[in-house]
């Protein structure tokens, strides 16, 4: 007789699936909004939404989705405020209403945010939890300068911090199984002290602050780039090798971006260097990890398997391709370039999923057809084993 | 080490479930659990098997991750009738619970 069968993964998604969509319809508005931006000849859908297209990808979608993940970390209720309050803030934005009541909600959401920080302290103080705790102030702090009046381009930095701070902090704690030297964590907590001190200071003395923060992000990129696990996991295959080189990808990204916020030293909004400063970080950066770690995460947060398979590797190139050509346009000043540039980068989003979702329909096809396993062991499709000789 | 039918015929030793467990891989880092020292305890009484993991950090969202692949590992292991699977946060992992093997892996050696 065997034991009784795995929890069944479908309640789970069934009860984080209302979050999933919420955050899969700021992803899309989003996107349609960057559309907008970028000087397509598109129905605007709502008068606000092309304004909305930072907050709506940045705090709608990616902050519901690592709202999620810490909500799934803790496993307690509250801490589901945050992805709920970030998706319904998204939604409130969309759908037209008064921008004050969805922008309160992304308030709340960072607040819950800085809760779950506040307990996972508490259960287990360490530097790397710190700094992700950092990167949920900076929410707190993005979101409250929005509703207090910001203009996107002030509030802008502080959405920056959350994301870079987030990974960070997650990339300094993984680093530890590669036992770096005791004066690398020294040296990250400096570049976080830079880049954070630039970041406070960036709407009120641009031309220090936004250099300040540059020089913090072109050291964290060194550092990731120097102490981060992919450096040895870019040598395996498979999943393993693909997740590396998307990390690798986006710290190229992260080391750019400190360079152009290190030239620009200004936060003007709407033009080129702008663009770029902003780009470098979200797309190459960000959506890089998101790329990364959606087959670990997909199934931690969704109980759905997202299998690897080698054609991850084409929105992932179609994503850094298109940041290129975006940020030649910057440079040069072609709207041609930036256009083509921003679209690819759009295409690469919306094949990513359509990706994701054709392997995750497939493992689930491929589990329900399994019978009789050999041996009595695993009833799912193994993820890429590896037996370490002992 | 290969596990043959016969060892399966009665109720599993915590040995052979933590040998088992190998099967449970970070995707990330391509190493298994075990090495990794993420598998703190393995009990199994009258067809009750008890799995304790833990995680890098409280933060960590793989938690329901390897519980799903430590699930869906052993839910068939013949002389099980119940299983409990697990994350405790204390005492926090620390990178020298990892086996030689994964240290080799991650190149503590070089």
């Amino acid at each position: 007789m065997s034991a009784t069968a795995p929890a069944p993964v479908s309640s789970r998604l069934v009860r984080r699936l209302p979050l999933l969509a919420l955050a899969l319809v700021a992803l899309l508005a989003g996107l349609w909004a960057g559309l907008l931006r970028l000087g397509l000849d598109l129905p605007p859908l709502r008068p606000a939404l092309a304004l909305y297209h930072g907050p709506l990808l940045v705090l709608g979608f990616l902050g519901t989705q690592i709202g999620l993940e810490r909500a799934v970390a803790l496993r307690r209720g509250w801490a589901y405020i945050a992805p709920a309050a970030a998706g319904a803030g998204a939604l409130w934005l969309i759908v037209g209403l008064p921008a004050a009541g969805g922008q309160a909600l992304l308030v709340v959401a960072g607040l819950d945010l800085v809760a779950v920080f506040v307990v996972v302290h508490r259960i287990q103080p360490s530097w790397h939890n710190t700094v992700m705790g950092l990167g949920a102030v900076a929410w707190l702090v993005g979101a409250l300068l929005w509703l207090t009046g910001s203009d996107i381009p002030d509030v802008m930095p502080w959405l920056a911090a959350f994301l870079v701070l987030t990974i960070v902090g997650e990339r300094l704690e993984l680093s530890r199984m590669r036992r770096p030297p005791r004066h690398a964590l020294r040296l990250l907590l400096a570049a976080v002290v830079v880049f954070s001190v630039g970041i406070a200071t960036s709407a009120a003395w641009p031309a220090v602050g936004v250099r300040l923060a540059g020089a913090g992000l072109l050291a964290q990129a060194v550092w990731l780039a120097r102490y981060d696990v992919a450096g040895r996991t870019i040598r395996k295959t498979g999943v393993t090798r693909y997740m590396a080189v998307a990390l690798i990808a986006g710290y190229v990204w992260l080391a750019v971006a400190g360079v152009v916020w290190l030239v620009n030293g200004s936060l003007a909004g709407g033009g080129f260097s702008y663009d770029a400063m902003v780009h470098a970080i979200f797309l190459g950066f960000v959506f890089s990890m998101v790329f990364a770690h959606a087959p670990v995460i997909v199934p931690a947060v969704l109980g759905v398997r997202l299998p690897y398979r080698p054609v991850f590797y084409v929105p992932l190139a179609l994503l850094h391709i298109g940041l290129v050509v975006r940020l030649i346009g910057d440079a040069t000043g072609s709207l041609t370039a930036w256009r083509w540039g921003g679209v690819l980068d759009e295409v690469a989003i919306v094949a990513f999923l359509a990706v994701a979702a054709i392997s995750a329909v497939r493992a689930r096809s491929s589990t329900a057809a399994r019978t009789a396993p050999a041996r009595g062991r695993s009833a799912a499709p193994p993820v890429e084993e590896m037996r370490l000789p002992r | 080490m290969p596990i043959e039918l016969g060892e399966l015929a009665d109720e599993p030793t915590p040995d052979l479930i933590r040998e088992l467990l190998h099967d449970v891989i970070d995707p990330e880092l391509d190493i298994n659990i075990v090495d990794l020292g993420l598998l703190r305890e393995v009990s199994v009484r009258d067809g009750y098997a008890s799995v304790r993991f833990t995680v890098t950090t409280p933060a960590c969202p793989l938690s329901s991750y390897i519980e799903d692949e430590i699930r869906a590992c052993l839910w068939q292991l013949p002389g099980i009738h119940d299983l409990d699977v697990e994350c405790e946060y204390e005492p926090a992992w620390c990178p020298e619970d990892m086996s030689d093997a994964a240290r080799d892996a991650l190149g503590w050696a070089a």
